[in-house]
Formats: structure tokens, C-alpha cells, sequence
């Protein structure tokens, strides 16, 4: 009963989803909104890197022709969720640039961080 | 072939910033984007027979990435590229301050980004593209960096990559269950699947649809982020125009793979509250382009009538009210900016006396309030017409209804044609470059309406027939709707202080996210229950 290991991610991720959600709607702070967006993020691609390492889905790796070596090979991991887990890694940082660059352009003029303040203020 | 239709559009932006704004570049521009009219026409008659599909690096069927334009996506791309071509030509003499080298770079990427989703035959690549189309459309969005609109747009950022990460789970589940990305795979392998164990992959992925769609209860992030006073007109003709008919292709995308799970009644409703609540925030507004906004939402709710409502007629309606409502509101907008620029505000209760000031401008526009409230003989009235066609009587009650607020919110905003106003905005005159794509676009209103049939053939190849007793019972109807429309208008709506509040009612950043969940559950609950 490893906590750690790969079958447990699952259940992690997708309760690490739903708590970052809450922690989203109820921080009065943007800044711990951002982070939790990317606590949410972290949760996807938790999940599907979990998909990718399911050492039952793979029924053949998918370049190895020598049968010496396919013996060996049998635990592979899928690489397709590894490709997507690295361009969602890609977008959701340099969304989350953008997102602190227009919260600093914000807190220049306002100097605030507070959702309630700073919608009063916008208005 | 088909990567050409997207890279074509980068290679247009990256070309405009490099010449910078001189004529030279806009020209290029329009000639560009002509070619790539042409060449989305010549798509829609080519996948009449088949869809074109292409492996882009030439890799083996399994092994890459498609693009793939089946005749639905042709008819979108073919509304992408002339809606794009009518803003290039409008703004051929944009002599704005602001630094317009980047403004056209980031226009032409959201071409192509809207451009390479509707081409798009794989979920990731979906997810990609429209994670791209986001970003660009709130950097175009926040332009003038007055501080509100960059707060609007932060907030419309923020609550996209939140929905964004919902999209990704549900991926995963789907791929978990299916093996594969590839969008004509994932619908055959689902359809095997039984309903039951697809709830969870559903709701998750409709989440984000129903967001981006803009459907209740998240109805309020788009107009204010979209159009707040000063964004560019071009910039909301687009986002108004095209945003939302990206959110509905992946609605129709979504709903045709999960083909298992019967929740037509469940968006059928939301799709009538939609339209309802839409239209009464419309009737509420006091700046023009918040009335076109908050009515494009309206729209989307019927939309989504006629898609869910099961029955050919109303799916072929649906379909071409996608088409007719891109072209009516772009008209509106664009028409809108002319008068804003040549009354200097945008307050509906100012600007009097647009027909005389601007006769064809007006005109045009007049075409396009009369398509969008489905006069007899207009564009609007032919999808409508088919929305309703064999709807249950109190379908029928729900579509007059939504007429009606449809009629009474453009009652207001048609006060700015008659009468007579002082106000001069700093280009006082229309534009030659600025008619010419409002005038062809409300001519379109017209064809469209009178040659409706032949038009959804032609796009959508669908064969409906109107009966000319039902048509004249509508236009009967939508006369009878237009005078109550206008007597309401007058004597409850103008001047009403409950109806001002409400137009200013604003979802904070987490109310929208609280709403994401309200929505996600009930949505669970009705798929297990059903």
C-alpha cells in the first residue's frame, strides 16, 4: 500500500483539482488565486501523467522491432501523454506570465491586490 | 493543402509588421485575405463530395497529426476568412494613434488560430488552438490599456484557464477510454460506449463548452471583457461575430461524439433561459455596443434551441442562424463604429438622427436591426422560421417570446436613427473604405433572407422547403410583435430605474468560477439521473 506510487495519482490529482477550485472561489486575494490556478494545472497534468504511466495499456512499444529486446521492454510508458503534459506545461505558464504581467500593471496604478478593492476601484 | 490556409494568415501578420503601416502593407492585406476567401469557397464546393483531409509532415495515417474540413468546418472557415476580409477592408484607413503594426500582427494571428481550429481533426490540437485564440483575444481586447479594460481582461483570462484545466481532465478521461485524440475515432469508439460511463468525461468537457458559449450562468464575463468603452470596433465585430462560433462548432463537435448521452432536454433549456436572460440584460444597456453584446448572448441561447431540439428543420435553423447572426451583428458593429466615430459617444440616448447624417450607413444598418429581429424577407427570419418549425406549441410560446425582447431591445437601440443631434465626433463623415463592407454585409442580409433555402442548401446541404402559409403566419406574427414590441418599449421599458440596475449587474471573478461548479454539478446530477 505505497501512497506514493502510480496507482494513487489519480485519486490525488483529481482531489488536488477540486481543492485548488475551492481555494479559488474563496480567495480574497489575487495572488492566491493565481496560485491556485496553478495548483490546477499541477492537477491536470497529474492526471494525465498517470494515464501515460498505466503499465497495463500499453499492448506493444511502438518503435523496438528486435524481439531480443521487446522481452525486455514490456513496461513502457505511452508517449503520447507525455507530449501533450509538456505543451500544456508550455501554455499554462506563459499564461500565467501573462496573467501576473497585467496584475502588476494593475497594482502600479492601484495598489492593491484585493478582488473586492480593486473592482471598486476599476470601476 | 490545407496547412497553407493557416499559415497564410501568419505570414499576412508578420508581413504588416515588417512594412509597417504604410499603403503598401494594406493592400498586401486585403489581397491576402481575398485569396484566402477564395480559397475557403472553393473548400465549401469541394467537400460536397468528401472532406479534405491533410497529414501535415506527410506522416502515415496513425502516426500524425490531421487537419481535417468536413463541410461543416468548411462553411465556418468560409465565414472566418469573409468576415476577416470585410474588417480588412473597413479599417484600410484606420488612422488611429496606437501602434497599429502589432494591432494587425495580433489580428491576423487570431485568424489563423480561428482558422487552424476549425481545420483542426485532433482533441489536442482543439485544446491548443483555442488556448491561443483566448490569449491573442484579451491582448487585442485590452489595447488601449485603460486600467479597466486591462482588469476585465485579466479577469476573462483568469476564468479561461480555469476552464481551460476542466477541458484537460475531461480529455484525459476520454482518452483513457477510447486510445486515441483523433476526433473521427474518439466519436466511432464513444458511440460503443455506453452512456453511463461517459458522465463524468461529458460534464467536464461540456463545462467548458457551455463557458465558452456563454451560456447561463456565465453569460456576464464576455461583454464586459469584449467590449468595455474603448476596444477597437473591429476587435468586437470579431469577437462577437467570431468568438462565439468558435465555442459553438466545439459545442456541435462535442455533442455529435458524445452521442450516447441524451442531454438534449438539459440544453434545451438552458439555451431558452439564455435567450431570455440575454435579451433582458440587452433591453437594459445604455451604450450601443453593450446592447449588441449582451443580445449576441440572447442569440446563442437560440442557437442552442435549435441545435437540441432534435429535429432536422430546427437543426438545419440552427445551423443557419450561425451564419445570419455572424453576418447581421458584424454589420451592427461595424456600422456602430462608424456612428460612434461620427457622433463622438456611444450613449443610445445621444446620437439622434443617423439617416440623415448617413444615409447608406443607415440604411445598411436598418437592413441588419431588420434581419436581427426576423422581419419578413430578412435573413433572421428564415432561421428563425425554421428553429420553430415543428416545435411543441410551447416551443413556439418561448420563440415569439424571445422575438419579442429581441424586437424591444432593438427598438431602443433603433432610437438613434431619426431625430436630430448636435454631436460631432471626430470623423464626422463615413468612409468610403468603411461603407463599402457595412453596405455588401446588410445587402447580405437581404439575399440571405430571400434566398434562404437556397443558401442552406448550398452551405449546409440540408433540403428544407417553407411553406408559405406557415411564412406568412411568422410574418403575421413578427408584425404583431413589433407593434407590442414598440408599445412596451414606450410606456414599461424607457426610463425604468429597476431595469438600469440591473444592466449593471457584474460577476466578480469568483462568483464566474462559483458558477463553473454550480454548473459542472448540476449538469452531473441530470446525466445520472437521465
Amino acid at each position: 500500500m505505497d501512497i506514493f506510487s502510480v496507482e494513487y495519482m489519480e485519486i490525488f490529482s483529481i482531489a488536488l483539482f477540486f481543492l485548488a477550485y475551492f481555494g479559488i472561489i474563496t480567495s480574497k486575494n489575487i495572488i492566491k488565486s493565481i496560485i491556485f490556478i496553478m495548483l490546477m494545472q499541477t492537477a491536470a497534468v497529474m492526471f494525465w501523467l498517470k494515464l501515460g504511466a498505466e503499465t497495463s495499456a500499453m499492448p506493444a512499444p511502438p518503435i523496438i522491432y528486435e524481439a531480443d529486446l521487446l522481452e525486455r521492454a514490456v513496461f513502457i510508458a505511452d508517449p503520447l501523454p507525455q507530449a501533450l503534459t509538456l505543451t500544456a506545461i508550455i501554455i499554462g505558464f506563459s499564461v500565467i506570465a501573462i496573467i501576473i504581467t497585467m496584475l502588476n500593471t494593475l497594482y502600479r496604478h492601484h495598489r492593491t491586490t484585493d478582488w473586492g478593492k480593486l473592482e471598486k476601484l476599476v470601476q | 493543402m490545407l496547412t497553407f490556409l493557416i499559415i497564410i494568415p501568419v505570414l499576412i501578420a508578420v508581413l504588416l509588421f515588417v512594412l509597417s503601416t504604410n499603403r503598401a502593407a494594406k493592400i498586401l492585406a486585403i489581397v491576402f485575405q481575398s485569396i484566402l476567401f477564395v480559397a475557403s469557397v472553393y473548400i465549401v464546393i469541394a467537400t460536397r463530395e468528401a472532406d479534405i483531409v491533410t497529414f501535415v509532415g506527410s506522416y502515415d495515417d496513425v502516426l500524425g497529426i490531421i487537419l481535417r474540413v468536413n463541410s461543416l468546418s468548411a462553411v465556418f472557415v468560409l465565414l472566418t476568412t469573409f468576415i476577416f476580409l470585410a474588417v480588412s477592408v473597413y479599417s484600410y484607413s484606420y488612422t488611429e494613434k496606437r501602434d497599429t503594426r502589432t494591432f494587425w500582427f495580433l489580428m491576423f494571428l487570431l485568424e489563423a488560430s480561428f482558422i487552424g481550429l476549425f481545420l483542426a481533426g485532433d482533441l489536442f490540437n482543439i485544446f491548443v488552438l483555442v488556448e491561443v485564440s483566448t490569449l491573442v483575444t484579451v491582448i487585442l481586447t485590452m489595447y488601449d490599456r485603460s486600467k479597466r479594460n486591462i482588469f476585465h481582461g485579466k479577469v476573462f483570462l483568469m476564468a479561461n484557464v480555469v476552464v481551460a484545466q476542466f477541458f484537460l481532465i475531461g480529455l484525459g478521461y476520454i482518452y483513457r477510454l477510447t486510445g486515441a485524440l483523433d476526433m473521427e475515432r474518439v466519436t466511432e469508439a464513444l458511440g460503443l460506449i455506453d452512456g453511463s460511463n461517459l458522465a463524468l468525461p461529458y460534464v467536464l468537457i461540456m463545462t467548458t463548452v457551455a463557458f465558452k458559449c456563454t451560456l447561463i450562468p456565465f453569460f456576464s464575463w464576455t461583454p464586459k471583457a469584449r467590449i468595455y468603452p474603448n476596444a477597437p470596433t473591429v476587435v468586437a465585430a470579431i469577437l462577437s461575430g467570431l468568438q462565439a462560433k468558435t465555442a459553438l462548432y466545439l459545442f456541435i463537435c462535442f455533442q455529435d461524439m458524445f452521442q450516447n448521452i441524451a442531454s438534449q432536454e438539459f440544453f434545451l433549456v438552458i439555451g431558452i433561459i439564455t435567450g431570455l436572460f440575454g435579451a433582458v440584460m440587452a433591453i437594459c444597456q445604455s451604450d450601443i455596443k453593450m446592447i449588441l453584446a449582451y443580445h449576441t448572448v440572447s442569440q446563442v441561447g437560440l442557437i442552442i434551441i435549435g441545435i437540441s431540439m432534435g429535429s432536422l428543420y430546427s437543426y438545419a435553423g440552427g445551423l443557419y442562424h450561425i451564419v445570419s447572426h455572424a453576418m447581421f451583428k458584424t454589420t451592427l458593429f461595424l456600422s456602430t463604429g462608424i456612428v460612434i466615430h461620427s457622433y463622438g459617444t456611444s450613449d443610445v440616448y445621444k446620437i439622434r438622427g443617423v439617416m440623415k447624417r448617413m444615409p447608406v450607413v443607415g440604411v445598411a444598418t436598418a437592413a441588419a436591426v431588420l434581419g436581427i429581429t426576423g422581419a419578413p424577407f430578412f435573413i433572421g427570419s428564415i432561421s428563425k422560421y425554421f428553429i420553430a418549425y415543428d416545435a411543441p406549441p410551447l416551443l413556439n410560446i418561448v420563440t415569439i417570446v424571445l422575438s419579442l425582447g429581441t424586437i424591444i431591445s432593438f427598438v431602443k437601440f433603433s432610437s438613434i436613427f431619426f431625430g436630430h443631434s448636435e454631436l460631432v465626433g471626430d470623423i464626422p463623415k463615413a468612409e468610403k473604405c468603411r461603407i463599402i463592407p457595412v453596405f455588401t454585409m446588410g445587402a447580405i442580409c437581404l439575399a440571405g433572407g430571400l434566398f434562404g433555402t437556397q443558401f442552406i442548401y448550398h452551405l449546409f446541404r440540408f433540403q428544407v422547403n417553407i411553406s408559405i402559409a406557415g411564412y406568412a403566419q411568422k410574418s403575421a406574427i413578427f408584425v404583431i410583435s413589433a407593434a407590442a414590441g414598440y408599445l412596451i418599449y414606450q410606456h414599461i421599458v424607457k426610463g425604468n430605474a429597476v431595469l438600469k440596475r440591473l444592466g449593471a449587474v457584474n460577476f466578480s471573478f469568483k462568483s464566474v468560477c462559483a458558477s463553473l461548479g454550480v454548473f459542472f454539478a448540476v449538469l452531473l446530477v441530470f446525466i445520472g439521473f437521465f
